[in-house]
């Protein structure tokens, strides 16, 4: 397994320099000019000509990612054309927002799929079946920014339970622990319910897989008590692929939080990485991105190791 | 009309429903509360440095770190002494400055005085800044003539000194401070000399903390001032009404009729320095039928300027024909040639009299949702008269792309001017020159340079009355309306005092009542 890891980690590199080429294309061949956006109509062309300057964007294209790839080969990600600040400096407050709102919503999606994936196999075409099938149907349907206006709309504007803003702001920080959490609940449902639906599908579906084995019915002959049955020997067994898809799930869930962060007004990469589109941002679009894709791979390899260890047949 | 449902009108339509059912939270007690909470739109803050170029949000901000060298008085349309108490020219190319004594730098930077306005002015210039584009273009040379006073050489005579060079170019920064710190780290906490300082900044929000050094006894009022970047309107406006923020700007103008009626929050609404306009592209396609003017005049008069207003603004804007606002200097009215509903009959005799039955045009604007919406109208609107517009919607990089590269055969967009000139409004987008103009017009570029170069302000004044009229006649650029600037606030915030540029809501005067 640890060579296997070692070759994963060996392929993370490369991977990281073809997103990065493509990344780098695609902004360049996006017409619009972060200068002329940033500057405006009133300017001359000598500020607009050092500006390009000072961003190397007069340069021919192959120096320009060359000196980027040496730069961020030496940890330097570059600076925001429209913020003028790092883009290291960028991600270090970003990041760690948009990494707390995808635990949460990881950890409603668990906390939801699990019993509702276990249950609704345990009771197979029963009407809690539907039920849980029915959820998953409406998950899946659902776009989560419609989710976090109906939510906002019960919790927040008709019980006033929770708030609508504050993650990452220096007054919930400031505040208790409930303080911190509170603002995290509405945004993380409505990004969790998706991989809810999800993973309470895949959940079920291996549980039955699993229930209809013989080492079940040995199990049971066993004399087991029933709950032992079903979370030593059925749930550990059905856990091996919603394990694997949790993690892949989990790294999507970093680069899929955008209208959430909008609505929410969340302050993390998503709409960092949007802003930094919208204003032709190049070195801010380039570093997420990468960043981004770093942790979508890790998260792979993560779910590859967490499958060999959840399950012996498996070696790498 | 296209009446798809967005993602935005949905989530509007939603919370908006929302707060109208819902009571809202009952704002804040107000006795012995000595800061607040302020939400702005836009995603992020950026620079915070007026040596750097920053956006409206970063404005907002620094405007209340920085104190500017002279402020407007949008009533008497003139530009009133701040850190500079008075100014002269004892000859056409000169200019002296005499600044006020006693203005200190936060943080203990020491005086503010001569020296710190050249250094500016000169770090502008000899970094090749954004200013030197917009308000520095034409000085010479800047030096400290004595400890408050400043002597500035200009390349040529400009009349327009007092309002662009020292008012939008007026914010000064720190020479002490700049030295020691730094460009970059300038940029992020600036030190400046207005009635506020900065304690902390993260990407989103800001909070500084009130200057004990502030030159104006008294003042500020507040403690402590927390801005967070929120960039749903809807959100924006719920967190206030639920009592998570104090005061919020640009709400969804949809929402604020119904904001009007609780009792709990103030709004305010100003017609802004914010245009939107329609903009030809006269230096391309020489046979193109809207080269004509008489087609220009007829697509002025087919355009309802009222109901854009109201349909897309809902009455929080007023109808124009022109680009001269209140409070600047040169304002007339609104509406100086081309009635507020429009006038179809004399549109279509107008078609005619040109010999074009219609066409098709392209017509661009950027992914702005009301835009997008007023475009459509206008599309309508014309449709009466014969011309078709094929619509295009594009994002600001690639809208940008096209506009100030002139490939473009029509444009719809808004623009927001900063400079409190009429220059500003005008000569960008009408001389030859100008980065926004697409417009070739010799006796045009004669008259905007001639009242940039005018020293006297009451001939300055005649000579823009006679630019307005001119491109009311020519119409290289038709205008719809000036959208306003809203404010809404808990009822128990007192002193603040609402102003046409965007860019400045100076709150050093506000306090909880």
């Amino acid at each position: 397994m640890w060579r296997y890891l070692g070759r994963r980690l060996i392929q993370v590199p490369l991977v990281l320099l073809v997103v990065s080429l493509m990344t780098f294309l695609i902004t360049r061949a996006t017409p619009g000019d972060p200068v002329q956006i940033m500057l405006g109509m009133q300017t001359s062309k000598e500020a607009a000509d050092a500006m390009r300057a000072e961003f190397n964007l007069d340069r021919p294209l192959p120096v320009q990612y060359g000196l980027w790839v040496a730069r961020v080969v030496a940890g330097d990600l570059g600076r925001s054309i429209r913020l003028n600040d790092p883009v290291t400096t960028l991600l270090a407050e970003r990041f760690p927002v948009s990494l707390q709102l995808a635990c949460a919503g990881m950890l409603f999606a668990l906390l939801v799929s699990i019993p509702l994936g276990v249950l609704a196999a345990l009771r197979r075409n029963s009407w809690i079946d539907y039920l849980c099938t029915g959820y998953t149907v409406a998950g899946f349907a659902i776009p989560n920014f419609g989710l976090a206006l109906l939510l906002i709309w019960l919790f927040s504007i008709k019980l006033d339970w929770l708030p609508i803003t504050g993650i990452g702001s220096s007054e919930a920080e400031a505040g208790g622990f409930w303080t911190y959490l509170k603002p995290y609940i509405i945004p993380a449902i409505a990004l969790g319910t998706l991989q809810t639906a999800i993973l309470t599908r895949l959940l079920r579906s291996s549980m039955i897989d699993v229930l209809s084995q013989d080492y079940m019915r040995t199990a049971r002959a066993k004399g087991l008590l029933p709950g032992t049955v079903v979370v030593v020997h059925a749930l550990k067994n059905a856990m091996i692929p919603f394990v694997t898809m949790a993690a892949v799930q989990f790294g999507y869930m970093i680069g899929i939080q955008v209208t959430i962060e909008y609505i929410f007004a969340v302050p993390g990469m998503g709409s960092a990485v949007l802003n930094a589109v919208v204003n032709r941002d190049f070195p801010v679009i380039q570093g997420f991105t990468l960043v981004i894709s770093l942790f979508f791979l890790f998260a792979n390899i993560l779910a590859d190791m967490l499958y060999a260890v959840l399950d012996p047949r498996i070696r790498y | 009309m296209n009446n798809r449902v967005t993602r935005r009108g949905f989530a509007a339509g939603a919370i908006g429903t929302g707060l109208l059912l819902g009571t809202g939270r009952a704002p804040a007690l107000a006795q012995g509360k000595r800061d607040l909470r302020v939400g702005v739109w836009g995603g992020e803050f950026g620079n915070l440095s007026p040596v750097i170029r920053y956006d409206i949000q970063g404005g907002l901000v620094l405007y209340n770190i920085f104190d500017s060298l002279v402020q407007i008085d949008f009533a008497k349309r003139t530009i009133e002494p701040m850190l500079a108490l008075e100014w002269a020219n004892p000859d056409p190319l000169t200019w002296r400055i005499k600044l006020r004594e006693g203005v200190k730098w936060q943080k203990g930077f020491g005086e503010f005085t001569a020296e710190d306005v050249a250094y500016c002015w000169n770090f502008h210039i000899e970094s090749k800044s954004f200013q030197v584009g917009t308000a520095l273009f034409p000085v010479d040379s800047v030096k400290a003539d004595s400890k408050y006073v400043v002597e500035v050489k200009t390349k040529l005579p400009f009349g327009a000194f007092p309002g662009v060079t020292m008012g939008y170019g007026g914010t000064i920064i720190s020479a002490k401070a700049h030295k020691e710190m730094g460009n970059q780290a300038y940029s992020a906490t600036p030190v400046g000399n207005g009635a506020f300082q900065i304690d902390s900044k993260r990407g989103t929000e800001i909070t500084l903390v009130k200057n004990p050094d502030y030159w104006k006894p008294g003042f500020p009022k507040l403690d402590k001032i927390v801005y967070r970047a929120i960039p749903d309107s809807t959100t924006r406006l719920q967190a206030l009404v639920k009592n998570e923020l104090d005061f919020i700007t640009h709400p969804d103008p949809k929402e604020v009729g119904a904001m009007r009626k609780n009792a709990n929050f103030v709004v305010k609404s100003t017609p802004g320095w914010e245009w939107d306009f329609q903009q030809f592209n006269l230096k391309a396609k020489p046979d193109a039928p809207w080269q004509n003017k008489l087609v220009r005049q007829a697509i002025s008069y087919a355009i309802d300027r009222e109901a854009i207003v109201n349909e897309i603004y809902y009455g929080e804007a007023i109808a124009t024909d022109n680009q001269i606002p209140a409070g600047y200097m040169g304002y007339r009215q609104p509406l100086l040639k081309y009635p507020k509903n429009g006038d179809l009959k004399k549109a279509k005799e107008l078609m005619a009299q040109a010999g074009v039955k219609g066409y098709e045009v392209e017509v661009i604007t950027s992914d702005k949702d009301w835009l997008r919406k007023e475009l459509e109208l206008v599309a309508a609107m014309v449709s009466q008269i014969g011309i078709n517009y094929k619509i295009k919607n594009m994002d600001m990089g690639g809208y940008n792309n096209l506009w100030l590269n002139q490939r473009y055969d029509q444009v719809l967009e808004d623009i927001t001017l900063v400079a409190p000139d009429p220059d500003a409004t005008s000569w960008w987008f009408l001389h030859a020159k100008g980065m926004a103009s697409a417009y070739n017009s010799p006796p045009m570029d004669g008259m905007l340079d001639g009242a940039r170069s005018e020293l006297d302000q009451k001939k300055r004044e005649a000579i823009y009355h006679k630019i307005v009229d001119t491109t009311l006649e020519e119409c290289p650029l038709i205008y719809h309306c000036n959208t306003s600037n809203i404010q809404i606030y808990n009822k128990n915030l007192k002193g603040f005092t609402p102003t046409p540029q965007e860019y400045i809501e100076k709150l050093d005067t506000v306090e909880w009542g």
